[in-house]
């Protein structure tokens, strides 16, 4: 059993209420868990071995950006880990296991912009194949 | 011949004209368009005005009507019910939203049968021109405000099929799209995030303020 007033009231005592409201106002449910890490952002990463939970319900990410949260905040290793990619988090990576890049590694990853006001625009820089019509009139010799 | 050579006289005329007054007056205050209207006094046209949506909150009904709107979108983004129209294998990856692993229906997501109980509608997959006439009647029969997300390469833009004859490149080309969700077929969690990002859109909806500040 997953969702009952027992374990809501239970989360509720565990996690404050200013934590639960805030769960229930965007993932519509409250969970307890581990902290497991955080990111670069300031987003914090759980998970919870408890037995009741839902089977692939264990892992979640709060964050920081509590207004306008989006998935593309989480990092790609978090998000690996979110997903059940691997169990160890990136943070828990032996030295060796860590990635190396061979291009220089930015600060942040890329996050997506949309509907604000650095969404990405195209613009076509590749010469138009068909013009407007000009009329003119050759004239007569 | 005449013709061509006062063409070029007035081509030549505007040019130093213009030129003129550029570097007589280094900062313009007034339109030098000369086809604005009939009078031949420089009308002041004030620039540093910001456009009617990102002008900052002022009065009680800005504040008034700015949160009606808000709560008119939180009502239409959390009762999301698209109507489906799966035409390919992405509509297996649409299936998967509202199986139990992504559970659409914790986010308040029901598919519906019928687009005249719709507010979305998502394409999933090849558009042929076949179906192009049944897509467009499904379209035209759903209810004001409707949002349409396509998902797939195919809906995108042809994808694998661009250069068959039977098919459309891209549902754009039959009614607009809001937003596209790119992968062959994309993942389920990728149809989700597509999902967000439209509930993104409809919370950014400002008919009520936009109605009140155009006044």
């Amino acid at each position: 059993m997953s969702v009952s007033f027992y374990r809501t009231l239970k989360n509720i005592w565990r996690n404050g209420l200013l934590r639960s409201g805030r769960q229930i106002a965007y993932m519509n449910d409250t969970k307890s868990g581990k902290l497991v890490g955080e990111d670069d952002f300031g987003n914090k990463y759980y998970e919870t071995t408890d037995e009741d939970e839902i089977h692939m319900r264990t892992r979640w990410c709060e964050y920081k950006d509590f207004w306008r949260f989006d998935a593309s905040h989480s990092e790609p290793g978090w998000h690996y880990w979110l997903a059940y990619g691997t169990d160890t988090p990136p943070n828990a990576l032996p030295k060796d296991e860590i990635a190396i890049r061979h291009i220089a590694p930015e600060n942040h990853h890329a996050i997506n912009h949309t509907f604000t006001k650095g969404a990405f625009i195209p613009y076509n820089t590749a010469k138009p194949k068909f013009s407007t019509w000009e009329s003119s009139v050759t004239p007569r010799s | 011949m005449l013709n061509q050579i006062s063409k070029s006289l007035v081509f030549k005329s505007n040019t130093v004209s213009i030129s003129n007054s550029i570097l007589k007056n280094s900062i313009r205050s007034f339109s030098i368009s000369n086809i604005r209207s009939g009078s031949l006094t420089p009308n002041t046209l004030p620039t540093d005005t910001p456009v009617l949506s990102e002008r900052p909150l002022s009065n009680v009904m800005d504040y008034a009507i700015t949160s009606l709107d808000k709560a008119k979108d939180w009502a239409r983004k959390s009762s999301f019910w698209p109507a489906t129209f799966g035409l390919a294998c992405c509509a297996v990856e649409m299936m998967h939203a509202s199986a139990p692993r992504y559970d659409q229906d914790r986010l308040g997501i029901i598919f519906r049968a019928s687009p005249r109980q719709s507010d979305i509608i998502i394409v999933a997959g090849t558009v042929t021109n076949k179906m192009a006439p049944a897509l467009r009647m499904v379209y035209d029969q759903m209810a004001y405000p409707r949002w349409v997300i396509s998902m797939g390469s195919c809906a995108n833009g042809g994808g694998y099929y661009h250069y068959s004859y039977a098919v459309v490149r891209g549902v754009d080309r039959v009614i607009p799209v809001d937003i596209y969700v790119p992968g062959c077929p994309p993942s389920c969690e990728a149809l989700l995030y597509g999902i967000f990002q439209l509930q993104k859109k409809m919370m950014s909806d400002t008919t009520g303020r936009m109605w009140y500040r155009s006044y």
